[in-house]
């Protein structure tokens, strides 16, 4: 009896311990959400309520017939796709040479990239600002893009790098060997088998970008601005409006989970790849 | 006829050139653009000018305007900035001074018109003003059981408080215990321990020749006046014990909600808040106005004004400053906005009798009174208010301290940040 009960035991402390961890990961979020179900003259109440006395919608009715979310949705989620797609056409085959080929190039390459994650952003703010004025990209989607990928490569990089490590060499060798060039054996081989470290890496470049404030404060205009620069606007000097302010950020954060969960086995996949290597 | 056609796409090209030249960009936080909408439109249509406003967080018409600066180009011919910006940007913007005609100054609020000054120019030209006035609950004012109780217990009338003596006494006789749980419930006011701009007003009403630095720049935080506010500041919280506790984690949007939650009978506040009282909350109907308590030097409030200059790098800056001129001229339409704000005596005026608007006497009053004035027109204006008077003020409100010592610590650390 005695035998029976002791692994049950340690399943339900770890099951609680586990929950107490999810829990306290999620409930900034949870209160998030209960505080976009208050009515206005509810969010703020002193002291303050975590559950909502009366469930309103009206924070939500509110944000959807803002005038200019909507649109700075639309500029957000392109600006994102846009971003993780170029990053990932110039970090997938980079980190793949960095790390197959290794010279001390590449390894100055490979540092060189967590380097530039180093630099704080807003000091890159200006010369962006410059750079891409003489571009004539300035207030552009497309120069918002350029500069979430210069920001969003590095750590592309980084991941993917670490991701190609546990690939062995031998894997481009033996398809070379059966005739594939270099390129054909990345992308028949390796790269199929990497779907999980990409997918990996696709979400964190995406949530870079997603959420991507200062950039896109100073790069952009009425046109253009994404969804984090209007959630802000929320934030008037006179008055928060902490009510459209979470139902907008509640909205905002749907894309990113909705993603999560569809690659939950590539990501689960992606970040347990290596771990058994050997 | 090849030379017809070619000079008749060079002459649309140049026409669409000139058509985009006549655009002008106006940087604003949000509640700004709402506010200057109706007179963009207006503008548009009597001129023929496009007007394109850019809406960005408060913080960041700062970062925007600045990194624009920096970059020594300006997407924008006029953007609308904060006052305590006014020193920062005053370099890098044009001078206005011919837009100030004798109507338009005269129909300003003097603090209004001063703060506009840096140096010799005339860096901006107000757009909306607001103004701490005092808010009340009408309904427990006029009740006559409350009344006859207050008569009794102070031998003077309940009404709106006017003096500092008035509004202690209000906010000890208002807080109770209404569910007789043994606990305070409802409070008389709030004090606010995160901002401290409610104690500036306090030291002007004591009859401070200014806040913080005198119109030399000699920091003057140690007077007499600046003491005695200070006093009179943390009072309610650490004699009369008429506020919540928790004054450092008051700030204005808590200040509001208690009031809106129907759990203080008064609040001094920023005037706009009147129109903005939600319909469900407890209070909505309930609310009534005065002016800004006065202390030995009358009443007085600090201005919270918006300012709408012309970067120097503007490409349009006649246009501009013909937007800015014909902003003054029909300040009123901003009014109808939901801040409902202006910044000029014949706006406020206009609209003061009407239903909705009871505020704006009040208002009129605070923002014209001969002791309100702005806040230091200096660059370090925020270092000074992070750095040394905002810990100051917290420190007082810890009832330990002894307030003649926190301020004369504060003046050591501004003079540190000023030199």
């Amino acid at each position: 009896m005695h035998r029976v009960s002791r692994p049950n035991l340690s399943g339900v402390l770890i099951n609680a311990a586990a929950l107490v961890l999810v829990l306290s990961y999620a409930l900034p979020y949870i209160y998030l959400l209960m505080t976009s179900i208050k009515p206005a003259a509810d969010v703020q109440q002193i002291p303050p309520s975590f559950f909502p006395a009366v469930i309103s919608f009206e924070n939500f009715r509110e944000v959807l017939q803002s005038s200019t979310l909507p649109k700075a949705f639309i500029n957000s989620l392109t600006v994102a796709v846009l971003t993780t797609a170029l990053s990932l056409m110039v970090a997938v085959p980079a980190a793949y040479v960095a790390t197959q080929y290794r010279r001390r190039i590449t390894t100055f390459f490979l540092l060189f990239a967590l380097v530039t994650r180093m630099v704080p952003s807003v000091s890159l703010g200006v010369p962006l600002f410059q750079l891409l004025k003489s571009m004539g990209l300035l207030d552009t989607l497309p120069g918002l893009v350029l500069a979430h990928t210069s920001a969003a490569v590095p750590l592309a990089l980084l991941l993917m790098s670490a991701f190609f490590e546990g690939v062995p060499k031998e894997l481009e060798e033996a398809a070379r060997m059966d005739g594939c060039t270099r390129f054909e054996a990345f992308r028949k081989i390796i790269l199929p088998i990497m779907t999980g470290g990409i997918a990996v890496t696709a979400l964190f470049t995406f949530i870079t970008s997603w959420n991507e404030f200062l950039y896109a404060l100073l790069l952009t205009s009425e046109s253009t601005k994404t969804a984090p620069i209007v959630i802000a606007e929320y934030n008037s000097v006179y008055g928060l409006a902490w009510g459209a302010m979470t139902a907008a950020a509640v909205l905002y954060s749907l894309p990113v989970i909705i993603v999560t969960l569809a690659l939950q086995k590539q990501i689960v996949g992606g970040l347990t790849f290596g771990a058994v290597k050997g | 006829m090849n030379r017809l056609l070619s000079a008749s796409a060079l002459a649309l090209v140049f026409m669409a050139a000139s058509a985009r030249a006549e655009t002008i960009n106006v940087l604003v936080e949000g509640g700004g653009e709402m506010l200057q909408k109706a007179v963009a439109e207006k503008f548009t249509a009597e001129t023929g000018l496009e007007v394109k406003f850019t809406v960005v967080p408060y913080q960041g018409v700062f970062d925007k305007f600045s990194a624009e600066i920096a970059s020594g180009s300006s997407a924008f011919d006029v953007v609308t900035i904060d006052v305590v910006w006014n020193a920062k940007f005053a370099k890098h913007v044009e001078d206005l001074s011919a837009l100030f005609t004798d109507a338009v100054r005269a129909d300003l609020p003097p603090a209004l018109l001063a703060d506009a000054k840096v140096g010799d120019k005339l860096i901006g030209m107000p757009t909306w003003a607001n103004a701490e006035i005092v808010f009340y609950r009408k309904d427990l004012f006029d009740k006559p059981e409350e009344k006859e109780a207050f008569q009794a217990k102070y031998g003077y009338p309940l009404a709106p408080p006017k003096t500092w003596q008035q509004w202690r006494d209000i906010a000890k006789f208002f807080t109770r215990d209404t569910d007789s749980d043994g606990k305070v419930d409802f409070w008389g006011t709030d004090t606010i321990g995160t901002f401290s701009e409610e104690w500036m007003a306090h030291v002007l009403q004591a009859g401070s020749p200014g806040v913080i630095l005198d119109k030399d720049g000699k920091v003057i935080i140690d007077n007499e006046a600046h003491k005695k506010a200070l006093e009179f500041y943390i009072a309610p919280h650490c004699t009369d014990h008429s506020v919540p506790e928790n004054v450092n984690e008051i700030g204005w949007g808590e200040a509001q909600n208690l009031f809106y939650q129907g759990k203080t009978a008064m609040m001094k506040f920023w005037a706009h808040a009147y129109k903005m009282t939600p319909e469900d909350s407890k209070v909505s109907g309930k609310v009534g106005v005065a002016p800004m308590l006065a202390g030995d030097a009358g009443i007085a409030a600090i201005p919270g004004p918006w300012y709408n200059v012309v970067p120097s790098t503007s490409q349009h800056k006649d246009a501009a400053k013909k937007f800015i001129a014909f902003a003054i001229a029909n300040n009123a339409l901003g009014i109808e906005a939901p801040l409902g704000l202006a910044a000029t005596n014949s706006a406020y005026s206009s609209y003061a009798s009407k239903p909705g608007y009871e505020h704006f006497t009040p208002l009129l009053e605070t923002l014209g009174a001969p002791a309100t004035q702005g806040r230091p027109i200096n660059e370090k204006y925020q270092e000074i208010v992070d750095e040394a008077v905002l810990p100051a003020v917290q420190q007082a409100l810890t009832c330990k301290a002894d307030v003649g010592e926190v301020l004369t610590e504060a003046k050591e650390t501004i003079e540190d940040i000023l030199d």
